[in-house]
């Protein structure tokens, strides 16, 4: 069963600032059907008075990582696909992968040491003879 | 009076160039000496870093495949095999594992490796045996080709 990565999603904008127009249309028109497409996101609204910083949308996800967005001088549209965007993404970082596999057991067989093609007379310990 | 423009004679300066400078310098940070910290030379480190990792691609997967042909061979001669007698008999006998699986089987999978070279071995004599007995005996079991239709 799919479980979606993001926990929350916080608007963090003010409601006079000029480049947050696009922040407000998005409350005012499609925050609502963002929330209803996706039950299980959070959405908080949470605009702060006077000049204050940049409007920025903040998802936090299941594995702790919070990824801030800046929505300044946005339109409405944009703030949705970038919503959409962080809806779809896990919480890993976005670095480059070094191998695109990974194994907890990459020997069966045990893996390859000096001492494995030789003759096990070198290795083995074999009873003490005693004097008889 | 409605001003739509701002005067001629005002300029606007840069508010944010410690930023566009960062951007920058996060790629130089592990560099040597000055251009870690100095913009100016750190501009023209990091171009021809890049420069070098995109042309690095193309060599990397030369450089790979003759490090998995080093480890094959040294794998095939500690069981008494050359490595172009051991490539060219597995492939005689159908089996096209690529360098990097062998490689990959020779480190982790050594019996597996070990039950391949004597498979390669074998394959060899009844080279040999078809090449100097003249066609009068039957042709060995592992020389037999399989068709896949």
């Amino acid at each position: 069963r799919y479980v979606r990565q993001l926990q929350r999603l916080q608007l963090l904008f003010s409601p006079t600032a000029a480049d947050a127009r696009g922040a407000r249309e998005f409350v005012e028109k499609a925050a609502q059907d963002f929330a209803r497409q996706h039950p299980d996101v959070v959405l908080y609204v949470s605009p702060h008075s006077g000049p204050g910083p940049a409007p920025v949308l903040r998802a936090e996800y299941l594995n702790g990582t919070v990824r801030d967005e800046l929505i300044a001088s946005k339109t409405s549209e944009e703030i949705v696909q970038l919503a959409t965007k962080l809806a779809n993404q896990s919480g890993l970082d976005i670095i480059r992968i070094r191998k695109p596999f990974h194994t907890d057991n990459p020997s069966v067989q045990g893996q390859w040491h000096p001492l494995t093609n030789k003759p096990s007379i070198l290795t083995v310990q074999g009873p003490r003879l005693q004097p008889q | 009076m409605v001003v739509l423009s701002a005067a001629r004679w005002v300029r606007s300066r840069l508010s944010d160039r410690f930023w566009r400078v960062q951007e920058v310098l996060k790629y130089a940070r592990h560099f040597r000496g000055r251009k870690n910290r100095c913009y100016k030379l750190a501009v023209r480190s990091v171009r021809r870093a890049f420069v070098r990792s995109t042309k690095a691609r193309r060599e990397k997967k030369r450089f790979l495949r003759g490090l998995w042909i080093t480890r094959i061979e040294a794998a095939s001669l500690e069981h008494g095999l050359k490595y172009p007698a051991f490539i060219s008999n597995l492939l005689k006998s159908q089996v096209e594992l690529n360098r990097k699986v062998l490689a990959d089987l020779a480190i982790y999978e050594p019996k597996t490796f070990k039950s391949l070279a004597a498979l390669a071995q074998r394959r060899r004599q009844e080279g040999f045996l078809a090449a100097l007995g003249d066609g009068k005996e039957p042709e060995g079991i592992f020389s037999r080709i399989v068709h896949h239709h």
